[in-house]
C-alpha cells in the first residue's frame, strides 16, 4: 500500500539547515498495523506528514497505492487524501463548534456524500464506536475518551484504505487510552491499514511491526512477536 | 455543504458575541450611512422624473457675452415664443411661463401661494395629472385657474371644487378649471408651483413683455423626430433675426439637466452643479463601507489564531482551499446580512433628522424592489469585501502546523492589518480636516462685511397697497421707533435679478458691452440699507429731484473713472443719466464671490418688488409687532411674513451648510467605525501578550508602562495615518477652496487640532483594553499557558 524510498526532508531556518527524514526507506501491507517510534525529533511526526500527504518530501520516492505521489500539488493531495486516509490526532481535533453528529459529518461533505447517504454512515459508525447517544453533544461536553472515539469515528467515516494515527492516546488515561487501542485493533482486523506513531511501548504492542527511528532514519524495524 | 457553512457561521457568531457585536454595529452603521446617502443620491438622481416625458422637455437658455465673460440665462423675451412656434419647424410645443407669488383668498382664508402663468401648451409639455377637470378646457377662459390638490384642500377641504373661486390679491375672482396632484418635491424648484393661470393675464399686466427684455422662462417639446442639434443651430441666431445687434443666442437646455449640471463656467460651458456633490457623497458613502469592512478584516485576521486549529483540521479532512474560502465568505456574508437587518432599525430611526438636515422627504421602501435590491447589494458587496482578505488569509494556513500549534508569524497579515488601520484613520483625519474647514469658511463668509447692514434688515413683497402707502408706512415705522429707515426697491440687496448691456460713457469702448445690474430704489434706499456712499451725495428724498440721476457701485464707478465718476454720464440708448454718487461695493447675488459685478442704483416711483426695512436693534423684539401693526392698517387681509435678510443669505451657503453637517457627521461615524475596529484589535493584542504582560508585571513592570508598551504601536499607526492624511486633506482643501473666491487660508492649526483629535480618541480606545490587561493579575496571566 505504502513504498518509500530514500525519502528525505529538510527543514531550513536562514542559519540551519535540519534534516527531518534521512534517506528513510520501508514499505508498508494493505491490513498491516505498523507502530513508529523513536524519540522527540526522530523524525517520525514528519514522516507521518508525508505519509498523509499533508506534507511534501524534499526527495526520494513515496508510493501510494501504486501511485508515485511526492511532487503532487496540494489539489491532487487534497483528493486522494480524503478518499484514502483516516487521521487520529493526540489531541483529538475535534471542530468545537460543531456536534459530534457534524463532526464526523464532515469528511463524508467534502467528498460530495448525498444528505441522506451522510446521516445514514454517520449514525452506523456512530453505533460501531459506542457514541451514538453523544450524537447532538459538543466536544467540550465529552470526556476525553469519547472525544477520541469521535476522532475515531471521524477518521473510519469514509472507510479509508489507511488510517493514520498520531499519539492516539497521549492524552488519555490508561484505561481509555486502552479502549482507544482495542477500537484501532478492530478497525485493523477489520481491514484497514493503520500506522500509528507513539512514544508508547505499550501501545507498540498493539501493532504487527515496530519501526523505530533516530535522527530520521530508521534504526530496526522488528515484527511484533506479542501479536 | 452551504447549510454545513452557515451553520458554522452562525455558532462561531453565537460563541463570539464580543467580536460579533464590533463586527456587526460596525458594519451596520457602515450600511446604515451608505444607505442614508444613497436614498440622497437616488432622490437627486431622480429629479424630474416625475414628467413621464422628461427627457423630452427643454427650457430654452439664453447665452449672452459682455467682454471676457459668457452668462447664461434662463430669461427670455415675451415675443420669443409665437416666433418660435411660427417659424421653427420642430419645435413642437412652446409655452411661456412667468413664476409669481400672489395671495389668494377664500372667505376668512388668506394664503400666500407660489405659482405660474403659463399657456395651454404647458399642459401638453408636462402632461400633468388632472384629478379633476382637464387639461384642454383648464384655459378656455381668462380668469380660470389649476390648482394642486393641496392648494384645493388649503381653501376648500376635502370634494369637488370644480368653478370654485379664490380670489387673487384682493382683487380679481378665479374659477377653478382643473386640479392637479400634488407634484412631488424632487422636481427643479422652479415647479414648486401650487398653482397655474393663463399666461394672458400676465402679458395683460405687464406691457414690457411685447418689447425683447429678458424676462420669462421658455420650454418646448420638440416634435418626436426633431433634430435638436439642428433645432439649436437655428435657436443660436433667432433673436438677431429679429433685433440685429442683440447679444442673445438661445440654445434647448434639456430637462435631465436641471438639477445635476444647470451651472456654467465664465465661457459659458456647462459645469457640474449638485452632480458633485452627488459624486462627493457617493464616495464617501463607498468609504464609510469599506472602513467598516475594514474592520471585519482586521478581526477576523487577528483573531485567527483562534480558528487555525479548525483550519487545519478541514484541511486534513480534505477541505480545499476554495472550500474554506467560500467557507469563510459565507460566515461574511451572513455576518453582513445580520448588519444590514440591524441597519434598516437604524435607518429607520435616523431618517428623520437625517431628512432635516438634507431637508427632503426621503424614506426607505422595502417593498420597493429599487430599495430592497440595493440593500441586498449591498450586503453582498460587504459581505464578499469584507471577507475576501479574511478568508485567502486563513485558508492559507498550514494544516501542518496549524494543528501542532505552531504559531504562525504572519507578518504579511500584520503588515496588511496595520495599512488597513492606517487607512481607517487617514480617512477619519481627513474629513475631521473637512469638517473643520467647511465650517471655517462658512462662518468666514457669515462673518463678512457685506457691505450693508444685513442683521438688521427684514423685507417684505410689495404689493399695491404697499407701494401706495409707502410713505404712510414709513412715517408710522420710523415715528414709533421700530424702524430706522424704510424704502422700496425691485429686489433685495441680497440677490439683485436685473441686469443688461448697452451702456455707454465718455472714454467707453464702444464695441465692447458690459453687462451691468439694475436696482430701483427709493430715494431712502441707501439709508436703509447701511451702504456706505463713497463720493457725491445720496438721492434727494424728493423723487422728482433725482430725473436722471443715479447712484453706482464702486467697480462702475472705477471702470467710468479711476479718479471721480461723480458728475459723469452714463447712456443707454436714448436716455441719458448722470452719476450722483458712488457707493461702496457691496457683495449681491454671490457671496462667495470677491469681486462684485457693476451696478446702477437709479430712482424710481414704480418697479418695486420689496419693502426693505432697517429695524432698531435695540427694539428689535417690538419691532415686528410693530411692523404688523403698521401693515394691518395700510395692507389689511394680507399676512405680514416678514423675511430676515441673514436667512435669506444663509439660503445662498444651503449647500455649504449641507456639506459641513454631513461631513461633520461622516467624520464622527468614521471615526466611530474606525475606533470600534481598535477597540477589537487591541483586545486581541493584549490577549495575545498576556502571558508576556504577567512576565513584565511579575519583573517590576508598572501598570503605566505596560499600558504604554501596548498602546504605543497603534499610536505609530495614527502618527503614520497623520502624515498620509495631512498632504492629502491638504491638496482637497485647495481644491474645495478654489471654489470661492472669497475664502479663508489654509491654517496649520487645523491639521494640529485633527491630529490631536485622533490622537486622543485612539489612545482613550487603546488604553481601556491596555489599561484592562494591565490591571489583570500576572499569575492569572501565566496560569493561561
Amino acid at each position: 500500500m505504502i513504498k518509500i524510498t530514500n525519502l528525505e526532508k529538510f527543514y531550513k531556518t536562514e542559519e540551519v539547515q535540519t534534516l527531518a527524514l534521512n534517506k528513510l526507506s520501508f514499505e508498508v501491507k494493505e491490513g498491516e498495523f505498523v507502530a513508529i517510534m523513536g524519540p522527540s525529533g526522530s523524525g517520525k511526526s514528519t514522516l507521518l506528514n508525508i505519509l498523509g500527504m499533508l506534507d511534501d518530501p524534499d526527495g526520494g520516492s513515496f508510493i501510494f497505492n501504486g501511485q508515485e505521489v511526492s511532487g503532487y500539488n496540494e489539489r491532487k493531495r487534497a483528493q486522494i487524501r480524503k478518499h484514502n486516509i483516516g487521521f487520529v490526532f493526540q489531541s483529538f481535533n475535534l471542530i468545537d463548534e460543531l456536534s459530534v453528529f457534524e463532526n464526523v459529518e464532515l469528511p463524508l461533505i467534502y467528498t460530495g456524500v448525498k444528505p441522506a447517504e451522510r446521516k445514514e454512515k454517520v449514525n452506523a459508525v456512530l453505533e460501531k464506536m459506542q457514541i451514538m447517544h453523544r450524537r447532538n453533544h459538543f466536544p467540550q461536553q465529552l470526556s476525553g475518551g469519547q472525544q477520541q472515539r469521535v476522532a475515531v469515528a471521524r477518521a473510519v467515516v469514509n472507510n479509508p484504505k489507511i488510517i493514520l494515527a498520531d499519539e492516539p492516546t497521549g492524552n488519555l488515561d490508561s484505561s481509555t487510552g486502552n479502549e482507544v487501542m482495542d477500537l484501532l485493533c478492530e478497525l485493523n482486523e477489520a481491514g484497514t491499514t493503520i500506522v500509528m506513531v507513539t512514544h508508547s511501548e505499550h501501545d507498540a504492542r498493539f501493532s504487527h511491526r515496530i519501526i523505530r527511528m533516530l535522527d530520521g532514519q530508521k534504526v530496526t524495524e522488528n515484527l511484533n512477536v506479542l501479536v | 455543504m452551504l447549510k454545513n457553512y452557515i451553520k458554522i457561521a452562525w455558532r462561531n457568531i453565537w460563541n463570539n458575541k464580543g467580536y460579533t457585536f464590533l463586527n456587526i454595529f460596525g458594519l451596520a452603521i457602515g450600511i446604515t450611512c451608505a444607505a442614508l446617502i444613497l436614498l440622497w443620491i437616488d432622490d437627486e438622481m431622480s429629479y424630474n422624473e416625475y414628467f413621464a416625458n422628461y427627457e423630452d422637455i427643454y427650457t430654452v437658455k439664453n447665452t449672452q457675452t459682455y467682454g471676457d465673460e459668457t452668462f447664461v440665462f434662463e430669461a427670455t423675451p415675451g415675443p420669443l415664443a409665437e416666433y418660435m412656434r411660427n417659424e421653427i419647424p420642430g419645435i413642437g410645443n412652446v409655452s411661456r411661463s412667468a413664476n409669481s407669488e400672489s395671495l389668494f383668498s377664500h372667505d376668512e382664508k388668506n394664503i400666500h401661494q407660489t405659482g405660474k402663468y403659463v399657456e395651454p401648451e404647458f399642459f401638453d409639455i408636462f402632461e400633468l395629472h388632472f384629478l379633476q377637470g382637464d387639461a384642454t378646457t383648464a384655459f378656455n377662459d381668462l380668469h380660470s385657474i389649476v390648482v394642486t390638490e393641496s392648494m384645493a384642500r388649503k381653501f376648500f377641504g376635502s370634494g369637488n371644487v370644480l368653478n370654485k373661486t379664490l380670489r387673487l390679491n384682493q382683487e380679481q375672482s378665479y374659477v377653478i378649471t382643473g386640479v392637479i396632484e400634488d407634484l412631488p418635491e424632487n422636481i427643479s424648484p422652479r415647479f414648486k408651483s401650487s398653482w397655474l393661470a393663463p399666461f394672458k393675464i400676465y402679458e395683460n399686466n405687464n406691457e414690457w413683455l411685447q418689447g425683447w427684455n429678458n424676462a420669462i422662462q421658455t420650454y418646448v417639446k420638440p416634435e418626436a423626430n426633431a433634430d435638436i442639434a439642428s433645432l439649436n443651430e437655428t435657436l443660436y441666431g433667432f433673436i438677431q433675426t429679429k433685433m440685429e445687434d442683440s447679444e442673445s443666442h438661445l440654445s434647448l437646455y434639456p430637462m435631465d439637466r436641471w438639477r445635476l449640471y444647470n451651472e456654467f463656467d465664465k465661457n459659458g460651458l456647462e459645469k457640474e452643479g449638485i452632480f458633485k456633490y452627488v459624486r462627493l457623497f457617493g464616495i464617501i458613502a463607498g468609504i464609510i463601507l469599506i472602513i467598516a469592512c475594514i474592520n471585519f478584516m482586521n478581526l477576523a485576521t487577528a483573531r485567527s489564531e483562534k480558528r487555525a486549529r479548525e483550519i487545519g483540521v478541514r484541511k486534513v479532512l480534505g477541505a480545499q482551499r476554495k472550500m474554506l474560502i467560500t467557507q469563510f465568505l459565507s460566515e461574511s456574508v451572513l455576518l453582513a446580512f445580520l448588519a444590514t437587518l440591524l441597519s434598516i432599525a437604524l435607518i429607520y430611526i435616523f431618517l428623520p433628522p437625517f431628512n432635516d438636515l438634507v431637508n427632503k422627504q426621503l424614506v426607505l421602501d422595502l417593498s420597493d424592489p429599487l430599495h430592497l435590491g440595493a440593500l441586498l447589494l449591498i450586503t453582498i458587496i460587504c459581505g464578499l469585501f469584507a471577507g475576501s482578505f479574511p478568508s485567502y488569509y486563513l485558508s492559507s494556513f498550514n494544516p501542518v502546523k496549524v494543528i501542532k500549534g505552531i504559531k504562525s508569524k504572519s507578518s504579511s497579515a500584520a503588515f496588511i492589518r496595520k495599512g488597513l488601520v492606517v487607512f481607517q484613520f487617514s480617512i477619519s483625519i481627513i474629513l475631521i480636516i473637512a469638517t473643520v474647514l467647511v465650517y471655517q469658511q462658512i462662518n468666514h463668509v457669515k462673518n463678512r462685511d457685506l457691505g450693508y447692514d444685513n442683521e438688521n434688515l427684514v423685507f417684505l413683497p410689495a404689493n399695491d397697497n404697499i407701494k401706495k402707502n409707502f410713505e404712510g408706512i414709513r412715517n408710522e415705522l420710523i415715528s414709533s421707533g421700530a424702524a430706522n429707515e424704510i424704502s422700496l426697491s425691485g429686489h433685495t440687496p441680497v440677490n439683485i435679478g436685473s441686469n443688461g448691456g448697452g451702456y455707454q460713457w465718455p472714454g467707453k469702448d464702444p464695441e465692447s458691452d458690459v453687462l451691468i445690474s439694475m436696482e430701483s430704489v427709493t430715494p431712502s434706499y441707501i439709508k436703509t440699507s447701511g451702504m456706505e456712499l463713497m463720493a457725491g451725495q445720496d438721492f434727494n428724498p424728493n423723487v422728482e429731484a433725482n430725473e436722471s440721476q443715479v447712484i453706482i457701485n464702486e467697480t462702475l464707478a472705477k471702470m467710468i473713472d479711476k479718479e471721480n465718476a461723480v458728475g459723469k454720464v452714463i447712456t443707454r440708448g436714448d436716455s441719458q443719466s448722470t452719476v450722483r454718487g458712488v457707493v461702496k461695493d457691496f457683495v449681491y447675488n454671490n457671496v462667495f464671490g470677491n469681486e462684485t459685478s457693476p451696478l446702477i442704483l437709479y430712482p424710481a416711483s414704480q418697479d418695486f418688488n420689496h419693502l426693505i426695512i432697517n429695524i432698531d436693534p435695540d427694539k428689535r423684539s417690538t419691532a415686528v409687532s410693530a411692523i404688523e401693526r403698521v401693515m394691518q392698517k395700510y395692507n389689511p387681509g394680507y399676512p405680514t411674513e416678514l423675511i430676515y435678510a441673514d436667512e435669506k443669505l444663509e439660503e445662498f451657503m444651503s449647500n455649504e451648510n449641507m456639506v459641513g453637517k454631513l461631513a461633520a457627521i461622516f467624520a464622527g461615524l468614521a471615526i466611530i467605525i474606525s475606533c470600534l475596529g481598535l477597540f477589537g484589535l487591541a483586545a486581541f493584542t493584549a490577549e495575545r501578550r498576556i502571558k508576556e504582560i504577567g512576565i513584565r508585571k511579575v519583573l517590576g513592570a508598572s501598570v503605566g508602562r505596560i499600558t504604554t508598551l501596548l498602546s504605543v504601536d497603534f499610536m505609530k499607526l495614527v502618527l503614520i495615518s497623520c502624515l498620509i492624511a495631512f498632504p492629502l486633506a491638504w491638496w482637497f482643501a485647495r481644491n474645495w477652496l478654489e471654489n470661492y473666491p472669497y475664502r479663508i487660508d489654509i491654517s496649520i492649526w487645523i491639521f494640529v487640532i485633527a491630529g490631536l483629535l485622533a490622537f486622543l480618541i485612539a489612545f482613550l480606545t487603546v488604553s481601556f483594553q491596555a489599561l484592562k490587561a494591565a490591571l489583570t493579575n500576572p499569575i492569572n496571566n501565566l496560569r493561561t499557558e
